[in-house]
């Protein structure tokens, strides 16, 4: 992989060439928390943020979308309004790219979501190296650090940032820029090396996640999934801040007066009560308890069967985005607990 | 260098889409069981009707312009292509959509979808096929399939129980089956009011007093509303029957039918591809199957 | 095929609903082109109060025997009967406290609002249209989305029910990617048990939802409650908001 740097003073620069690739998205501030938007200015990017409220998961899945229009005569026509958008986001976290290759493998496979690769394939990303606060697991869902799924990734070394260059597109942003790129000497590396170490010790949360579909299994049965059921208000905000969850709702509309109309998809929840009803009125997961344990045991057991991992990043944004505060990292720490049997 | 048209033109979103309904016209509606009918669709272009195939047990994604979209079983055998035979029960809003269309509307479809029945593993054995109720829709393209290729599998057994003789599907030729000397055809009713069933009259698993199985040669296809599981699960078992001889049919919420809506989880499996078809194996190890 | 026909009525209310039909400002020629509305006092003159209607709007609560006359007269006369507004689902702000104006001596209460004369008034406990006929389906909001109007009217013009969101206003309000009031600012906010639709219109403002909408198809307020005394907020505080909508409040 190719590593360079760039002096910080020159990053204002860098993000001025490199607008020529696409329409430049960072986080901004908004009333204290952090949103990706289109920047009017440069100095409106906060690449210190924590994190932002939605994931970038809203660029490449919008919570909105119109799959077909529908014409009597015509069909069912696809609709590829703002597919072709070229956007570069500025500014992505390691578990923020991390939630996107995942997506990548969900919307991949045997029937591929064009909707999704167009995005995919025109929204460029600038990833940036972060410090974890009180509420990052990342590490421990071992999604701190990424190899792919971004164009450039920027590591802060002091005075410089070192970048990695993760494609052809990342290399040509490079290029653009003419000479403000340097190649890394031994001296930086032993920055990034001593930022990563710091890094590592930064942690203040930890999960462990070894053997822990086994732990699941075991623990179907448990009481804590009857305990968050009444807690749950299944008001979906874990669902929509998290970076990995992809499920969907299609409605269909008609015009006034028409047969015509649109298809659209819509984020959906797998803690709406309507999430497993059929036609026939049977509900599969008519209760809130099964459909949070649903939601605990389809991150953390059962992508571990389909993709090898948890679809779980770590980045923390479910824990404060409940309003009943249920924290991921507790239920884990609790299904883990050895309880006093004679006390059971 | 592009132009824009052309760009757009080659856009997957509209050349290799898989969400993409194809047109498809109502050419019968046969008028089952009430609420129960039976739609026969043909493909608008050509090429599909003739290219479109299918595996016994495999389902389609049916777009009613306006209502929505739903998964529906393929009740047709691939062994007789060219339309598609749906059996759809009236429930819902696609549904009464889809019953105040006339034959001559124009319908959308996707797919096939779905594993279907392992056929490779089931030829060459004896195959039961076990339904209740409605479940006799998906298994019906299964039961043609094996008909048609009669060689091809040893015993072929059906047991089918309704409610009563107007309650069953595919009534007219399923007793006309009856009397076929190449399968063991068992149809029972609950109730019999009207007095003119000649068939069995008694729940569906007394039906097993009449069948010869052996289990370890046998393939058991089941499908119905959940106290035919239950029951028919418990005959299997009693028999001995290997837990992945038996497959189920399962019916789930979809949005999507390619893995990606995320509704039909069961576990961490999806039903519109690794099912609908399971084997009571995958139901032990998955929660909240059946 | 003749043009379905169309009453559209106001029991006790404030007409708000009523008001966001005629809002429709650029669909209104093409829904008078489609359907016939035959009664509409508030928009019309010459309304036929007998004929047979294939569709029903009504606004407003059953504040009165009068209203629940009213309400079975046009239940009679039509074939889909849809309640239009909060006030017509779920009772609305005439029925918040609507236990204690059961419990009351009517009279004495009467009395005490409208002095001397009001001894005898026509007057009941607030009722949502479902406690006095049968409705066949709902619009909610106070008022109601333009646009789940004309999208009831598209799609009964086909012959569909219409569908309309189930999940809370925090769906949506998250969707809209807006900073949680309730979280963030401690604000009595209702969005996590008030049903959605609206587009998280008052938080998207920075105003914290007052559950206008009624509840939630499952909504918890049990464990919302819970967290928000925590917060600090008082049970008669909590009561009060969570029931202005609502009899029994947003649950």
């Amino acid at each position: 992989m190719k590593i360079l740097k760039l002096p910080k003073e020159k990053l204002d620069l860098f993000a001025s060439v490199v607008q020529q690739f696409g329409e430049l998205h960072a986080p901004v501030e908004q009333d204290g928390r952090y949103v990706f938007k289109r920047l009017t200015r440069w100095s409106d990017a906060r690449l210190e943020y924590d994190r932002t409220i939605l994931p970038p998961k809203k660029y490449f899945l919008p919570p909105r979308e119109a799959l077909f229009r529908y014409r009597p005569g015509e069909g069912f026509v696809p609709n590829t309004d703002g597919l072709d958008q070229r956007i570069i986001l500025f500014g992505v976290h390691a578990c923020d790219v991390y939630a996107i290759n995942i997506l990548d493998r969900v919307f991949a496979g045997k029937y591929k979501d064009p909707y999704y690769q167009a995005r995919r394939k025109n929204i460029a990303i600038i990833g940036i190296d972060c410090l974890p606060d009180k509420q990052c697991f990342c590490r421990s869902m071992r999604a701190d650090f990424v190899d792919h799924g971004f164009d450039l990734f920027f590591y802060d070394t002091g005075d410089y940032y070192q970048a990695l260059v993760g494609t052809a597109l990342g290399d040509d942003m490079v290029l653009a820029t003419g000479n403000l790129f340097e190649p890394v000497d031994a001296a930086e590396i032993d920055d990034y090396k001593r930022r990563s170490w710091n890094k590592r010790r930064a942690f203040q949360v930890d999960v462990e996640i070894r053997d822990l579909p086994e732990i699941f299994e075991m623990e179907y049965q448990s009481e804590i999934w009857d305990e968050l059921g009444e807690k749950c208000l299944s008001c979906g905000s874990c669902s929509m801040v998290c970076p990995t969850c992809y499920c969907y709702d299609v409605a269909d509309d008609v015009e006034l007066g028409s047969r015509a109309g649109k298809r659209t998809r819509l984020w959906d929840s797998c803690l709406f009560a309507s999430h497993a009803l059929v036609g026939s009125g049977e509900n599969f997961r008519g209760s809130r308890s099964s459909r949070i344990k649903y939601r605990f045991y389809h991150k953390q057991r059962g992508f571990v069967a389909e993709y090898g991992r948890p679809s779980c990043v770590g980045c923390g944004r479910c824990v404060s985005a409940c309003p009943v505060h249920i924290d991921v990292v507790q239920v884990i720490d609790r299904l883990r607990r050895v309880e006093d049997v004679a006390s059971r | 260098m592009l132009l824009a048209d052309e760009v757009s033109s080659h856009h997957p979103v509209l050349s290799d889409n898989p969400y993409q309904p194809h047109m498809a016209r109502i050419v019968r509606i046969y008028k089952m069981v009430e609420n129960n009918h039976l739609f026969t669709l043909r493909f608008l272009e050509d090429h599909l009707a003739h290219s479109f195939r299918h595996q016994p047990g495999q389902f389609i994604m049916l777009s009613i312009p306006g209502a929505g979209e739903m998964p529906i079983s393929i009740s047709s055998s691939p062994s007789r292509p060219e339309v598609l035979e749906l059996c759809v029960r009236r429930v819902g809003r696609v549904t009464n959509a889809l019953y105040r269309l006339r034959t001559n509307d124009v319908v959308g479809v996707r797919g096939p979808y779905g594993n279907g029945y392992p056929m490779q593993e089931i030829i060459g054995n004896d195959l039961l096929l076990a339904a209740g109720g409605l479940g006799m829709a998906p298994l019906r393209s299964l039961l043609w399939y094996a008909l048609d290729h009669r060689d091809k599998f040893n015993n072929i057994t059906l047991m089918y129980g309704a409610k009563r003789p107007e309650d069953m599907l595919f009534r007219e030729e399923l007793t006309a089956l009856v009397d076929r000397t190449d399968i063991n055809c068992l149809l029972t009713v609950d109730a019999d009011p009207s007095a003119t069933w000649k068939n069995h009259i008694g729940r569906l698993p007394s039906l097993f007093d009449h069948a010869k199985i052996d289990p370890m040669r046998t393939y058991a296809a089941v499908c119905g509303p959940p106290v035919v599981y239950k029951f028919i699960l418990q005959r299997l078992l009693e028999l001995s029957f290997p837990k992945n001889h038996i497959l189920m049919s399962l019916e789930r919420r979809m949005k999507c039918g390619i893995g990606k809506c995320g509704h039909c989880g069961i576990g961490y499996k999806y039903t519109c591809l690794q099912g609908p078809i399971f084997t009571y194996w995958d139901a032990i190890n998955l929660p909240e199957m059946i | 095929m003749s043009k379905p026909t169309v009453g559209i009525f106001g029991l006790t209310g404030c007409a708000g609903d009523q008001l966001v039909i005629l809002n429709c400002e650029d669909q209104l020629l093409d829904l008078v082109s489609l359907i016939d509305i035959r009664d509409f006092l508030m928009a019309s003159s010459e309304n036929n109060q007998d004929c047979q209607l294939d569709l029903a709007l009504v606004e407003g609560a059953v504040l009165s025997n009068r209203d629940a006359e009213t309400l079975r007269a046009i239940r009679k006369r039509s074939k889909l009967l849809v309640a239009l507004g909060t006030c017509a689902v779920w009772g609305g702000v005439a029925a918040m406290n609507r236990g204690a104006d059961r419990d009351a001596d009517r009279d004495a209460l009467l009395e005490e609002v409208y002095g001397d004369i009001g001894r005898g008034y026509d007057s009941t406990p607030a009722q949502a249209l479902h406690e006095v006929v049968p409705v066949d389906f709902n619009i909610t909001g106070c008022p109601i989305e333009k646009e789940h109007f004309l999208a009831a009217v598209a799609s009964l013009l086909n012959g569909d029910l219409p569908l309309y969101p189930e999940y809370p206003v925090c769906t949506e309000c998250r969707m809209r990617e807006n900073n949680c009031l309730l979280i963030e600012r401690g604000l009595l906010c209702c969005g996590p048990i008030t049903v959605g639709g609206c587009d998280a219109r008052c938080p998207d403002l920075r105003v914290p939802c007052v559950g206008c909408r009624g509840p939630a198809g499952d909504a918890n307020a049990g464990s919302l409650v819970a967290v928000m005394e925590e917060m600090g907020f008082s049970r008669p505080q909590l009561a009060a908001r969570l029931r202005t909508f609502a009899p029994g409040g947003v649950a």
